[in-house]
């Protein structure tokens, strides 16, 4: 498998397949954080080509001294993310009450798959609901290290805060995340 | 260094990643140990990262890398020869679609091991459409019989265990009967020798005791009329 480095270089020169390779790599990393961000499939759905059409009109802008290519995709991403967040801000406040139902085509789809593949599937969608409980702030600092897996130094580039921010920001997200899947009654262990 | 309770909760997370240094990590145990409330946001926080930690990522949709490249490239030009006609192969191999598939394949073996004629001295006469359906006939009927004959065995099954259940005194009784003197020394009742505190359990292993609730349990069902006559 090529390394990112040099499928950018062939994307620069024009090369369709290498930005092909490019985007298949990493869809599944954008999918994900935009989903656990927006707890919203389609909103996710949306906001991944967005990133993707953002990350090939500026792939020229890329440089490694910014940290791996994963990680400037992030950077990306988590702008949007923010600029989605802000556009949506009203739409929030009058869904607030919907949230905070059970969804029942959620129930019944899990109660239809084997047992591990619904317990995951519970847990997963007992995660999303707690961290959209969370600060934007909090809830991206956890989603980063915990679901996405990047180290404090990443995230300090990301975010582009100092390293002691992402710590605390860190500790506090997972504080309050245990402190709200306990008033949901979820138990992690 | 003073540790708190709020000092605990600042530096959870060093806890978790294993980075305070040997003193502070000893404070931080010294003051869990004694503190029941930080020992609950430790299991709390500890248990909720690890959990997370092990979440699997979100499958994106099928569909989603095709937009993007659409989106960015332009639409793309229309596959040629097989691609065109197996492209969707690989969208099957998602885990709910294989299972699915799975299931599916699963069921059709099935029917057509029902169905399809049995033994080995097959002839073309087999495959005659009239001499499949009447196989698919005569299969279908055996399974129903047999079907209908587990059901049926079930129902006696029960019917005992529910007749044992209802009347333990009714099997009791014999076992309970003062039995004549035996010269040998092994004690009296069943139950002294094997001392078991279920009396049904007891009841159950005997099986005269079996033979008769089910002779009991028929002649009741019986009608009024049709009595054993005395000799």
């Amino acid at each position: 498998m090529e390394p990112d480095a040099q499928l950018i270089q062939f994307c620069l020169r024009g090369d369709g397949p290498a930005w092909e390779e490019l985007v298949r790599r990493h869809t599944r990393r954008v999918y994900n954080l935009c989903y656990r961000f927006t707890a919203n499939a389609a909103a996710a759905e949306d906001l991944s080509q967005e990133v993707f059409l953002r990350v090939y009109k500026t792939l020229g802008s890329y440089q490694p001294t910014y940290g791996a290519f994963p990680t400037w995709l992030t950077s990306v991403a988590r702008n949007l993310l923010v600029d989605h967040y802000r556009r949506t801000r009203r739409d929030r406040l009058t869904d607030s009450l919907d949230d905070a139902m059970p969804k029942l085509e959620e129930v019944h789809s899990h109660a239809r798959t084997p047992d591990k593949l619904a317990q995951a599937a519970e847990l997963s969608e007992q995660l999303q609901r707690g961290l959209a409980k969370l600060s934007p702030e909090l809830r991206e600092a956890v989603i980063l290290r915990d679901l996405q897996g990047l180290d404090y130094s990443e995230i300090r580039t990301v975010l582009q805060v100092p390293e002691g921010t992402v710590k605390s920001r860190i500790n506090r997200g997972r504080i309050e995340l245990a402190r709200v899947l306990e008033e949901m009654g979820v138990r992690p262990a | 260094m003073d540790w708190h309770c709020t000092t605990t909760e600042e530096r959870l997370s060093d806890f978790l990643d294993g980075a305070l240094s040997p003193e502070d990590a000893a404070a931080f145990s010294a003051h869990t140990a004694g503190c029941a409330a930080c020992t609950r946001v430790v299991a709390q926080v500890g248990a909720l990262v690890s959990r997370m930690q092990q979440v699997p990522p979100a499958e994106e949709p099928v569909h989603l890398v095709g937009k993007i490249l659409d989106a960015t490239l332009g639409p793309r030009t229309p596959k040629q020869g097989w691609q065109q006609w197996f492209g969707w192969v690989p969208a099957i191999w998602q885990p709910r679609f294989a299972m699915g598939l799975a299931t599916v394949a699963a069921s059709l073996a099935i029917l057509v091991h029902a169905a399809a004629p049995q033994g080995r001295n097959m002839s073309l006469a087999d495959f005659n459409p009239a001499t499949l359906a009447r196989t698919a006939n005569r299969q279908l009927h055996l399974t129903y019989a047999h079907g209908a004959k587990f059901v049926s065995d079930l129902r006696v099954v029960y019917e005992i265990q529910s007749r044992l259940g209802a009347q333990p005194e009714l099997m009791g009784e014999p076992v309970r009967e003062p039995q004549p003197k035996q010269p040998s020394p092994e004690p009296r009742d069943r139950s002294e020798a094997n001392p078991n505190p279920h009396p049904r359990h007891r009841e159950a292993t005997d099986g005269s005791m079996l033979a008769f609730a089910v002779a009991n349990r028929w002649s009741e069902s019986l009608p009024n009329n049709f009595t054993r006559s005395r000799p």
